[in-house]
């Protein structure tokens, strides 16, 4: 068991860096498809990081949450997008307001703040300190996906990160909330997610375009 | 058990409506289960008013505060549901837009709205607050025009995002009161959380941590600038219904969730920063609104940024506190409810007979749609506060309690803003109201359902202003008792 327990150490104790390399890499990517894949990846490591907590601490229902995560988050979202991109015909290219060289500046000043917001809580809490910043990072990265990408599926991608984030944090702190409430918010994701993709349809067919930086009629 | 009735009422409504094909039957189920649906919550309310708490399960609970926003939410719905009946006729046979999706979708944004007023718990009360959003984005988006997509999309995408706020300021909550040892899975019981946080101390940082997330979460389905980019567009390309379903329901369920939060957080750090918060939030949105009623052009916009305003004016009685901000607080999401119900509806008929509700391409209303304008101009009177109708009473107590406070600063800025609204309305409808009329309308009288929910609205209006009558003012009194 020693092996066990020393991996699972291990684990715990460097997740954080993988994730900061999905939120970089993130930052950089030009095609859709890396993108997707990206978060599939990240998913994977929450996933794994679940895993083990629930292995450090005996919690069956961590486990739960774990396959969960892989389910949904590591194949269903992915497999969906790709699916979307099929039908959609949309152009392989990330449209975005920043070059690829700002995006990683950008990504590396989050990663900082995320370090520079966390410390004075980090204490308080007793949580692992890399652990909280990669969820503020991830929060961060989110939003600014969100504001910088163009084009709608991009959006929908910034806020699975955004969330990644935020379940991360629960995780760190609390070591997760009530199993039922839990999969509420899985639910609530999932059923977030199939309404953008019905709206990003709707989108192609009014306007002939996703670039959502153009609907701009709405004013005042 | 009879907390499950109206959730239950709801979801089968929303079930058995999307397989009725036919319109009319559509139509009438819905009447009939809206008005079953009034009567349970009604009723709950009575027995709350008797009994002080029902409880069912660990996770559904209601009190003198959920009651009160019970009433208001029945009230609501009932006459959305019956103005729904004469505005829905017309709509045409699509894949998405007819009545029964969307009468499916109305009854499903009920039952998540109903799950915030009903939850004891604050994970689900997020679960449903999320479910608000998704059940009513595709009713925002109803119309499938070039305007309704991009509502639709900002409404989903904003919101989405605002209430991972809200999420992220939940968990630091949970852990603020696992932290203290609080056993987990009563850490997001509210009502034991009110309890207990008299008898173990929570970590103030993370509890005041915890208030700024959630209330820039929750604050942005309120409305609360500077998150209330959504709101406009929303209420504007929406369905005039579902409009006033928005503004006078959905907006007071997330104001129900800030005060639930308001609740316990005032208990560990002491009212003020709490009170300040939304205090500052309630004058930056009622300055900014009032300011940009101004210059709109579209009727419903207008009455959208109007909503902002008093969901600020609301805001801030609940952060001056004391005995008359909270009750003139709560009195004014009600007042305003009844009032903005009744404007959307006006607004519906004039886009029904027009064909537009940009307020620069209309004219002459009193001439084309006299009844219309009818209720146009007492709903505008009553929006913006004159005696006799009840927001003058609501206002009026919050200001007073402004003055009792001597807070001169937020009482000055009440006031102005109060009169630049005032004038603004006054602008705008006059201009649509009178002058020659630049439209040639087609039905000109009101339908007999628009002169029930016409009727119902007025009256409470003006009873309301004139008389507040005993029962509802001790439900009233029952409630301010518990959010205080």
């Amino acid at each position: 068991m020693g092996i066990l327990e020393t991996t699972a150490g291990k684990v715990l104790s460097s997740y954080s860096v993988f994730l900061f390399l999905t939120v970089l890499a993130q930052a950089a990517v030009r095609r859709f498809s890396t993108s997707v894949f990206l978060f599939g990846l990240q998913s994977a490591i929450i996933a794994i990081q679940v895993a083990v907590i629930g292995y450090h601490e005996k919690l069956v229902e961590a486990y739960i949450v774990a396959a969960l995560i892989v389910v949904l988050k590591v194949l269903g979202i992915p497999y969906a997008f790709f699916r979307l991109i099929e039908k959609l015909h949309a152009p392989r290219e990330v449209k975005t307001s920043t070059s690829a060289a700002e995006s990683v500046f950008i990504a590396v000043g989050i990663i900082c703040l995320s370090y520079a917001a966390v410390r004075s809580y980090a204490s308080g809490v007793q949580a692992p300190e890399d652990g909280l910043a990669a969820s503020v990072a991830l929060i961060l990265t989110g939003a600014f996906l969100m504001v910088s990408r163009k084009r709608a599926l991009m959006q929908m991608i910034g806020l699975l990160v955004l969330e990644n984030g935020i379940f991360l944090a629960a995780l760190t702190t609390t070591f997760g909330m009530p199993l039922v409430i839990e999969i509420g918010i899985f639910f609530d994701v999932l059923m977030g997610l199939f309404l953008m993709g019905l709206f990003v349809f709707r989108i192609r067919d009014t306007f002939d375009h996703m670039d959502v930086s153009k609907l701009r009629k709405l004013r005042g | 058990m009879i907390l499950l009735w109206p959730l239950g009422i709801a979801i089968f409504g929303a079930g058995v409506l999307f397989c009725l094909a036919n319109p009319k039957a559509a139509t009438r189920v819905a009447l009939v289960l809206g008005v079953a649906e009034a009567a349970v919550l009604v009723e709950i309310a009575w027995q709350v008013y008797h009994r002080g708490v029902l409880t069912c399960g660990s996770y559904l609970r209601a009190d003198g505060l959920t009651a009160f926003f019970l009433v208001n939410l029945a009230l609501t719905t009932s006459l959305v549901l019956i103005y729904a009946s004469g505005y829905m006729r017309e709509a045409q046979e699509d894949r998405f837009f007819s009545p029964r999706w969307f009468y499916a979708l109305v009854f499903l944004f009920l039952f998540t709205m109903l799950g915030v007023c009903l939850s004891s718990n604050l994970g689900l009360l997020w679960i449903m607050m999320e479910g608000t959003t998704l059940a009513s984005a595709l009713l925002v988006g109803f119309y499938n025009t070039e305007g309704a997509v991009e509502a639709g999309w900002k409404y989903l995408v904003v919101c989405t995002v605002g209430i991972a706020f809200a999420l992220f300021g939940t968990i630091v909550l949970y852990l603020a009161a696992v932290r203290a040892g609080i056993n987990p899975n009563s850490a997001l019981d509210w009502a034991f959380l009110t309890d207990a946080v008299s008898r173990v101390t929570l970590d103030p940082h993370l509890v005041k941590l915890a208030f700024v997330f959630v209330i820039v979460g929750y604050g942005t389905k309120i409305g609360f600038v500077p998150m209330h980019s959504w709101l406009p567009d929303a209420h504007a390309e929406a369905p005039a219904p579902i409009s006033a379903l928005l503004s006078a329901v959905l907006l007071n369920c997330a104001l129900y969730a800030v005060l639930r939060y308001d609740a316990i957080v005032s208990r560990v750090v002491g009212p003020a920063f709490p009170h300040h918060l939304l205090l500052g939030f309630g004058l930056l949105s009622i300055v900014v609104a009032g300011l940009l009623i101004l210059v709109q052009r579209d009727l419903k916009r207008l009455l959208a940024y109007s909503s902002i305003e008093h969901l600020g004016i609301a805001a801030i009685g609940i952060g001056l506190g004391g005995p008359l901000g909270l009750y003139g607080a709560l009195l004014h999401t009600f007042n305003h409810s009844m009032a903005k119900s009744l404007l959307f509806f006006g607004a519906g008929n004039v886009r029904h007979n027009c064909g537009t509700v940009r307020m620069d391409r209309l004219g002459g209303l009193a001439r084309v749609l006299p009844q219309t304008t009818g209720i146009l101009a007492i709903g505008g009177l009553a929006i913006v506060g004159l005696p006799p109708f009840s927001l003058f009473i609501s206002e009026f107590a919050i200001l007073s309690e402004a003055f009792s406070q001597s807070r001169y600063l937020v009482s000055a800025l009440f006031l102005v803003t109060l009169s630049i609204v005032f004038g603004g309305f006054l602008h705008h409808f006059l201009g649509m109201i009178c002058g020659e009329p630049k439209h040639v309308g087609g039905t000109a009288r009101l339908l007999p359902s628009e002169w029930i929910v016409g009727g119902i609205a007025v009256a409470c209006l003006l009873l309301l202003g004139i008389h507040i009558p005993h029962l509802f003012n001790s439900m009233l009194q029952q409630a301010v008792a518990v959010a205080r």
